[in-house]
């Protein structure tokens, strides 16, 4: 590892973002190398700083107050049955629609796995993480880090940045475009995820490790948005879209089948 | 898909989670006052949004609440122009010293100067650099965390990170070293 490709990995080092694979890299690199580990003790320092000595305001007692009051009011009105929290169902739903912006970046509504236990939790992770990307991706400027239609440019620029770049086809002749590609994150692994356009319909297509993948041919709804789990050659990735059944079941066939 | 929320569990985040969610305000805002209205106004919005809350990290939903209600205020305080105190830093050693003590009066007065020294140097940097160091560094928000509060891709995030830090590490260098040591 060169001393440019550490000083990118430790920020995330530090923060605890990185796989363990860099991180052993990372360390070795360390080992061998004053400079970057100057640079470590100074995000350490500066961190150090603002824990001890940054103001960490508590909420003042009178914000406590209000919340309280508020509560009990709330709570007197629901024990009336004549004046309850009830709102038009329209109502709810511009209510709803209003927040759409927020809830696109952050919550997740997920059906829980059929696997009990801490596996289909992790699963659950998995499938929350994903949406929760794919969303996020789509309320950003650009769902992509590259932009590109070429999969000659971006198989190249996922090497180096991630352990093991995909493999990377094009479907345009089949009407699945391939738009670009970016770095995600599932749980606390980076894992490369291929832009696919079709009609006006952005596709996602993360890229697991063996260990996060959820069983194959599982699909999962979520506010409109399907995910399914496909092999893409010898990874196992999840498609996210709002692509119709047909063009889904279309999508997951093209990719299944290439190489 | 209904994912009704029972009101309790609002109300039990809310004040879960209220010293980060006034922490955030505070910083945003620079004062008591504000920052107070504005986490109310939060606590008010995911009451009627409790039924929009549908799993998921629960303290970045909440905290993407307070988050929007600051920057609203921002916003119209920046319309409307009007000059908003940016509170004191709270650690001033003359506020802090009861000057009989003169044994580490030396020792407090340089810890007091620090701390203010450090609170005036994240003030003055511009929010979006702000808000990312206060969520990492303080309230110990993981990156997708912070990407979810702040409704931004986590490359953002990351580079948001590594220049606010920069930026702060810059100004409390050059403020060491321009400040040779005077008097004490
Ligand atoms: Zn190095």
């Amino acid at each position: 590892m060169d001393c440019k490709t550490a000083s990118e990995l430790l920020p995330l080092y530090f923060d605890g973002e990185l796989d363990r694979v860099s991180s052993r890299e990372l360390e070795a690199h360390l080992d061998g190398c004053a400079d970057c580990r100057d640079v470590l003790v100074g995000l350490d320092t500066l961190r150090t700083r603002l824990r001890d000595e940054a103001s960490r305001h508590a909420a003042p007692e009178l914000l406590r107050a209000r919340i309280r009051k508020d509560l009990a009011a709330r709570a007197a009105t629901a024990a009336t049955p004549t004046a309850t929290f009830r709102m038009p169902r329209a109502r709810w739903l511009a209510l709803a629609a209003s927040w759409v912006i927020m809830f696109a970046a952050g919550s997740v509504f997920v059906p829980a796995w059929n696997q009990a236990g801490a596996a289909g939790d992790a699963r659950d992770q998995v499938a929350r993480d994903v949406f929760a990307g794919h969303w996020r991706a789509l309320a950003a400027n650009s769902p992509y880090d590259v932009v590109s239609t070429d999969q000659h440019t971006v198989k190249p620029w996922f090497e180096g940045k991630i352990a093991v770049a995909p493999a990377v086809q094009d479907f345009a002749a089949q009407g699945f475009a391939l738009a670009g590609g970016r770095i995600d994150y599932v749980g606390s692994a980076r894992v490369p995820v291929l832009v696919y356009r079709h009609g006006h319909h952005v596709i996602d297509v993360f890229v697991l490790s063996q260990n996060d993948a959820p069983p194959q041919g599982k699909r999962i709804e979520s506010q409109g948005y399907v995910m399914e789990t496909v092999m893409l050659g010898s990874q196992p990735a999840a498609i996210v879209s709002d692509m119709g059944d047909v063009e889904l079941a279309r999508f997951v066939q093209l990719l299944g089948s290439a190489r | 898909m209904s994912s009704i929320i029972d009101q309790g569990f609002i109300d039990d985040m809310a004040l879960r989670h209220l010293d980060a969610a006034y922490n955030l305000g505070r910083w945003l805002l620079g004062n008591e006052h504000e920052a107070t209205d504005a986490v109310h106004d939060a606590y008010l919005r995911a009451v009627r949004a409790a039924t929009t809350y549908a799993g998921g990290n629960e303290r970045a939903w909440w905290l993407a609440i307070v988050r929007n209600c600051c920057l609203a205020r921002l916003a119209t305080r920046n319309k409307t122009k009007r000059d908003i105190a940016i509170d004191d830093a709270p650690a001033t050693a003359e506020r802090w010293l009861p000057r009989s003590e003169a044994d580490d009066v030396e020792n407090r007065i340089d810890s007091a100067q620090r701390q203010s020294l450090v609170n005036r140097h994240l003030q003055e940097l511009p929010l979006n650099f702000r808000e990312v160091l206060i969520l990492r560094e303080i309230e110990e928000l993981s990156y997708r965390e912070i990407a979810d509060v702040l409704e931004m891709p986590i490359g953002t995030v990351m580079s948001r990170l590594a220049r606010g830090r920069a930026l702060l590490q810059k100004a409390l260098a050059e403020h060491a070293t321009s400040q040779v040591p005077h008097g004490l």
